[in-house]
């Protein structure tokens, strides 16, 4: 996918285009709201990932340049800031998710997928592993046609994992991914690994679960 | 009590104590009144019966043959007498008019009386005139029942004139109550427009309401500003640091040392994080910078938050007991700051109740209130602490469970600002937690 990202803040820049990179995207990074124009004027991209704070003015008067030259990009705000007018304002103006500051480059990632299987179309987004067929789409997991129990929390949390599969995902950034910004102080450290468990458990009464592991120290793997 | 209504009962209390003082006061002065307006008719009677008897002549009134025979006279019911009768010369008493008893045909009635001796034709003649008292009596109920129905009357009138002039002139002040005070729940809603009133009182009122409302409004906007940039300040080197770690994690060719020390890392960082987060979501909610536009199915969210939390205390060991939950839906409100509040009253009880521990949980109507309930057998807070909690002025730091401290005061702070009554409180080894919904009509 061709993605342009605007973002004046060079180190954070550096770290999502060498992400992005390595998840085999083809990335143009300006950090002015001229360089942005220019490039939307010019260029066709999928995605559009936008700071809101430039130092030549506000990220929000870009959707609506992207509007007019790109029709089918999809635009991800990326903000620190809080204000819940820009929130509204970046929706009206066409953005298809915001996303705060700080976040996990796994989180962006999971945004955009989900962002490119809502505009692709429901129900087909299916993930088979061991038996298993995961539903990215709906809260749906079963096993040789037998649906699988699982609560909301816990369908996220494999969900997530399933969509950042062969990577090591922190409790850090699954507890973020699973409460957002506001969460309480040390639940991460504990309760992510009570919902894996059952999610161990409940799936275990179906089939092996040795996919989803454990790594020391770290945090979680699905292997795929 | 509205101003308009203590105004009018004032009004009433005013006239009211009025008419009883008149109430009270007025058989004595119009007694007065009427035995003073009796002496001068009686006076002017007397002169007038003098004149009458020098014109006629003495004699038409008392013969020659019998002087000692005076002459008396009454009319048919007795209202009024006359009585003249011859006395000595030596006989001598000043003009006198006195309330008496006279026996007339056998009864005895008491008369205002006008006595004078006169003197005709060289005799002395005791001229008396009187009035019955009964007729006085009478003229003065009759007096007192106007007047009492003239009162009324204007009593009665003069609450409704009252009424109606007072709700005209209060009506500047309440419109100014209404929209410049009542109806502002942040200082967002408020917009300066004078309310046109001719009263200089109110025009000073609207004025200092307007000019309060406008700095309130001007610090608001100043404190959203200065929490945007630090929002920004803080949030985007954190993000920095975070992509940056994460970068790092994605080097497979990473020993269990540097594992080890980039999870310490991160764990600082997240730490640093969420205190960041908690400290502008405190400063955000003071600052009314959340919208309240959502109606939010409670019951739901109790389910919901419930559904999160009880694998969790079940694997911890604790009897998680759902009691009965009304349905209920609070409208005007935020769904996520309203999810957080019940969610963090929940995760604490979870965290703090010791394994084997009770939590419950009700949600049910009272009255004119909603309450959510969460009662634990946990070690409660001192209630101290909780005012100060409540008041922004501590945060229960937890150090050996390294806890921030910010879950309480965020509870209160977003509690406060949905309009939730928050109330907590350990007793008999219990510690409540009780959200009071207002029911919205």
């Amino acid at each position: 996918m061709r993605i342009l990202l605007v973002e004046d803040e060079r180190s954070l820049a550096k770290e999502i285009h060498d992400f992005l990179q390595s998840e085999h995207h083809v990335l143009d990074e300006v950090s002015t709201k001229k360089a942005a124009s220019e490039n939307l004027a010019v260029n066709s991209y999928d995605f559009v990932l936008l700071d809101l704070g430039l130092p030549d003015g506000d990220g929000l008067d870009l959707l609506k340049e992207v509007n007019r030259y790109q029709e089918n990009a999809s635009v991800i705000i990326l903000t620190a800031r809080t204000e819940v007018g820009d929130k509204l304002l970046g929706f009206e103006s066409g953005a298809d998710d915001y996303l705060s500051k700080p976040f996990s480059l796994l989180e962006l990632k999971a945004r955009m997928q989900a962002i490119l299987r809502r505009k692709s179309g429901w129900k087909k987004d299916m993930i088979q592993l061991a038996g298993f067929e995961i539903h990215l789409n709906e809260p749906l997991i079963s096993f040789e046609g037998q649906e699988i129990k699982l609560t909301k929390k816990e369908y996220i949390l494999l969900q997530f994992m399933l969509i950042n599969k062969n990577r090591v995902l922190n409790r850090f950034q699954l507890a973020e991914h699973l409460w957002g910004d506001h969460l309480d102080d040390d639940y991460q450290s504990n309760y992510i690994d009570v919902h894996v468990k059952n999610i161990r458990k409940k799936l275990g009464a179906f089939g092996p679960v040795d996919w989803l592991e454990t790594v020391r120290g770290l945090g979680y793997k699905v292997i795929a | 009590m509205k101003l308009f209504h203590k105004l009018l009962v004032f009004n009433l209390l005013g006239k009211g104590i009025f008419l009883l003082v008149f109430l009270m006061l007025s058989p004595y002065l119009l007694s007065q009144l009427i035995i003073d307006n009796t002496d001068e008719e009686l006076l002017a009677k007397k002169e007038e019966v003098v004149k009458l008897i020098q014109k006629a002549g003495i004699e038409n009134f008392i013969s020659n043959e019998n002087p000692e025979q005076g002459f008396g006279s009454y009319n048919i019911l007795k209202e009024e007498y006359i009585l003249l009768q011859a006395v000595p010369a030596d006989f001598e008493i000043a003009e006198e008019i006195s309330s008496e008893k006279r026996i007339i045909e056998e009864e005895e009635i008491s008369y205002r009386v006008v006595a004078d001796v006169i003197e005709i034709a060289g005799s002395r003649y005791l001229l008396e005139i009187g009035r019955s008292l009964n007729t006085i009596e009478k003229i003065e109920a009759l007096f007192f029942q106007i007047a009492m129905g003239i009162l009324f009357l204007f009593l009665a009138f003069s609450f409704l004139l009252d009424s109606a002039i007072s709700k005209r002139i209060m009506a500047p002040f309440n419109k100014i109550i209404q929209s410049k005070i009542s109806r502002i729940n942040e200082p967002q809603e408020f917009h300066d427009k004078s309310i046109q009133s001719t009263t200089k009182e109110f025009e000073l009122l609207d004025n200092a309401i307007s000019e309060m409302m406008k700095r309130i409004q001007r610090s608001f906007n100043q404190e959203r500003i200065f929490i945007s940039h630090a929002s920004h300040e803080l949030k985007t080197p954190i993000s920095v640091l975070q992509s940056k770690l994460e970068a790092i994690f994605r080097d497979e060719n990473l020993n269990s040392y540097q594992s080890e020390k980039l999870m310490d890392m991160q764990d600082t960082l997240q730490k640093m994080k969420k205190s960041v987060n908690a400290l502008l979501l405190i400063s955000k909610v003071n600052n009314a910078q959340f919208l309240k536009s959502e109606t939010v199915d409670l019951k739901m969210v109790v389910e919901g938050v419930v559904e999160d939390w009880a694998e969790i205390a079940e694997e911890k060991g604790l009897q998680l007991r759902i009691g009965e939950i009304d349905p209920f839906t609070y409208s005007d409100t935020n769904l996520s700051l309203c999810q957080m509040m019940l969610q963090n009253a929940l995760s604490n009880a979870v965290k703090y109740v010791e394994t084997g521990g009770v939590i419950s949980l009700s949600g049910t109507k009272s009255g004119d209130r909603y309450e959510v309930v969460i009662e634990n057998d946990g070690a409660g807070i001192d209630d101290t602490l909780i005012e100060q909690v409540k008041n922004g002025l501590v945060f229960l730091k937890d150090v050996s469970k390294e806890k921030s401290g910010f879950g309480l005061q965020i509870m209160y702070k977003v509690a406060l600002f949905l309009g939730v009554a928050l109330e907590i409180g350990s007793q008999n080894g219990k510690t409540r937690v009780c959200f009071s919904f207002p029911v919205k009509v």
